[in-house]
């Protein structure tokens, strides 16, 4: 019998726990449930791009808040010339294409030439969130301060006249479906050609140049695919939210998201989703009673986890269960 | 003309306390090859101790003077408590000191409230340069500046510890092997870089308006310096901060401070891609 990677179990058994959730919650459970999924979509980003590519970014929500935008102004029909595209899914097209090109172009500036590695390419996006966050506080015609309003759910419809999908349940299942498509793809690529010469960029890059990779284009393509799935989260959150400001463009927004794939553990995109919906999930429950020390508290977490437990808690879950398993299998055998 | 002296008096004094900045993180870099993400955190620190001790009737220049000590032990007990448990991984130490980051900010939150705070400045009155008043205290902070990199400097290269500094610096197992207790030169070098992001700090509090999130906007910079400057010396973190600085202050009087954020990170960008190694760099020896 072929065995199932403990990873891929973990990810069945909470696929089949959020299948059966909104049965036995209330509705606006599975609401708040339905954001939490495309803040799992934006933690797998950037566990791809840091757990397996090895790329630490400090300023992720970059993506996310360009993914967020641009969808926002596309079904708004704020696209300057074309007052009457309304489209949801020209909408998503541009949440992806937009900011993957934006970290693609990054990534050359970055990578073309010194391989800007690990502290100073967080150094680099960390700048890049504090600037991006000034610019969209800038930024008139994205509304500045205030975000832009009233942005509609999705359309099924061609060009926003169809019917809207606006109900609790059909949209926690649309997101949970792209949660799970999301997670099994990324883990696909992950075992492609490309995924790998990844992996052996992480391990070893010189030993990965020397092997004939191109490095630089390898790790471009990461921050490209990273960024334009962070953008996908970003309009994912926007149709539910229905609002889009400068905070989701931010430090804020990517501390939060580097913490929960800290905390979820950093070498599983299982771990990072699960990471992002537990620790949303345990801020909606706690924040009311703990006020501002919830911050203070996720912080201190934070800290000992790195020093502690650096797998993070689902990572040393599944890391724990897969020894577990191995031992049984060689007992019997 | 007038306002021409007054934008390059601004810009020199924002160039020197960046410098200041940049020197404590790429000496705690250089030193421990950690990548302080808290620095801006002692910066933000040191605002409020100056604060602080103010309030309760110290005299500003005292507590101008108490403040670095007060962060420089904040950082000791940080070092001790958390960074010293990450040094085997490089990348962790990030991580640790970017949650430290977070907890500051947060206790800060906690004790003095979300918003912002102000500091009187001591009254210095002003002098007239170039056919304008510029006030006093912003010399003064230049001074201070000014006199504690040259200090930094003279410490670096002209003492016996300064010495044994740079050789932990230049190699550190060697240095060790030759009797020099490194762990003492870590733990001494985190509290200086502390110490003198917290006289930066406190020096700006009066021209700034002192909040949680007080240390982001010099941190930022500081990094795009010491990234720009190149890393293998002490002096390229001068030469990025004053690019960076220079730069920012006079994009900033002319334009707008949000189009000069851009211009720094697109030179920045720029720089990076051209001189991979940083405007002043030094052939390092690879162990």
């Amino acid at each position: 019998m072929a065995r199932i990677p403990t990873a891929t179990l973990l990810a069945l058994v909470a696929l089949v726990l959020f299948l059966v959730l909104p049965v036995v919650t209330a509705s606006w459970v599975a609401a708040d449930f339905g954001i939490y999924f495309a803040y799992a979509v934006f933690a797998v980003s950037l566990g791809f791009l840091w757990g397996h590519a090895g790329m630490l970014s400090f300023g992720h929500a970059v993506y996310f808040g360009i993914g967020a935008y641009a969808m926002s102004v596309v079904t708004l029909g704020m696209v300057p010339g074309l007052p009457d595209l309304k489209s949801t899914w020209i909408g998503l097209v541009a949440a992806v294409i937009i900011p993957g090109l934006v970290a693609a172009v990054l990534g050359w500036f970055l990578f073309a030439s010194r391989a800007l590695r690990g502290a100073f390419l967080g150094i680099v996006t960390l700048a890049l969130s504090v600037l991006a966050e000034r610019l969209a506080i800038n930024a008139d015609w994205l509304g500045g301060m205030n975000g832009l309003m009233s942005v509609p759910p999705i359309n099924l419809g061609l060009n926003g006249e169809g019917a809207d999908l606006y109900d609790t349940i059909p949209v926690y299942y649309v997101m949970l479906a792209v949660l799970a498509v999301v997670v099994a793809g990324m883990t696909w690529i992950q075992h492609r050609p490309f995924g790998l010469a990844l992996a052996a960029v992480r391990e070893n890059e010189l030993r990965a140049a020397t092997l004939g990779h191109n490095v630089a284009r390898l790790k471009i393509g990461a921050l490209a695919v990273a960024g334009a799935l962070a953008g996908l989260s970003g309009a994912l959150f926007v149709v539910q939210f229905g609002f889009a400001s400068p905070s989701l463009i931010g430090f804020a927004l990517s501390a939060d998201v580097l913490i929960w794939v800290a905390l979820g553990g950093r070498d599983f995109l299982v771990a990072a989703a699960l990471g992002a919906i537990v620790v949303r999930t345990l801020e909606s429950r706690l924040s009311n009673a703990l006020g501002a020390t919830w911050p203070l508290a996720i912080g201190a977490l934070f800290m000992v986890s790195v020093v502690l437990f650096p797998r993070g808690v689902f990572g040393e879950l599944i890391t724990r269960l897969d020894r577990l398993r191995h031992r049984r299998r060689t007992r019997r055998a | 003309m007038e306002r021409l002296a007054i934008i390059l008096l601004d810009g020199s004094n924002a160039i020197l306390v960046l410098m200041l900045v940049s020197l404590g993180l790429a000496i705690i870099f250089g030193l421990m090859n950690v990548i302080n993400m808290a620095h801006g955190e002692f910066l933000m620190l040191g605002c409020y101790s100056v604060m602080e001790l103010n309030s309760r009737g110290l005299p500003f220049f005292l507590a101008l003077a108490l403040s670095p000590l007060v962060v420089a032990f904040i950082g000791l007990v940080a070092e001790e408590l958390i960074i010293r448990r990450t040094y085997a991984r490089l990348l962790d130490t990030i991580l640790a000191t970017w949650g430290l980051a977070l907890v500051l900010r947060q206790a800060m939150v906690l004790i003095y409230g979300p918003g912002s705070w102000s500091v009187p400045a001591p009254e210095l009155g002003e002098i007239t340069i170039a056919g304008s008043p510029y006030p006093v205290y912003r010399l003064v902070v230049m001074a201070i500046s000014l006199v504690t990199i040259v200090a930094t400097f003279w410490f670096f290269f002209r003492t016996r510890s300064g010495l044994a500094a740079r050789a932990v610096i230049a190699n550190r197992d060697m240095a060790a092997c030759l009797g020099i207790n490194t762990r003492r030169a870590d733990r001494l070098t985190f509290a200086f870089g502390a110490a003198l992001a917290g006289l930066a700090g406190a020096a700006m509090a009066p021209l700034i308006s002192v909040d949680p999130n007080a240390g982001l906007g010099w941190v930022v910079p500081a990094f795009l310096s010491i990234l720009v400057g190149g890393l293998g010396t002490i002096s390229g973190p001068l030469v990025g901060a004053a690019g960076v600085g220079g730069l920012d202050s006079l994009t900033a009087a002319f334009t707008s401070p949000v189009w000069a954020q851009f211009a720094v990170f697109t030179a920045a960008i720029i720089v990076i891609r051209l001189f991979p190694n940083g405007l002043v760099s030094r052939r390092k020896r690879e162990a």
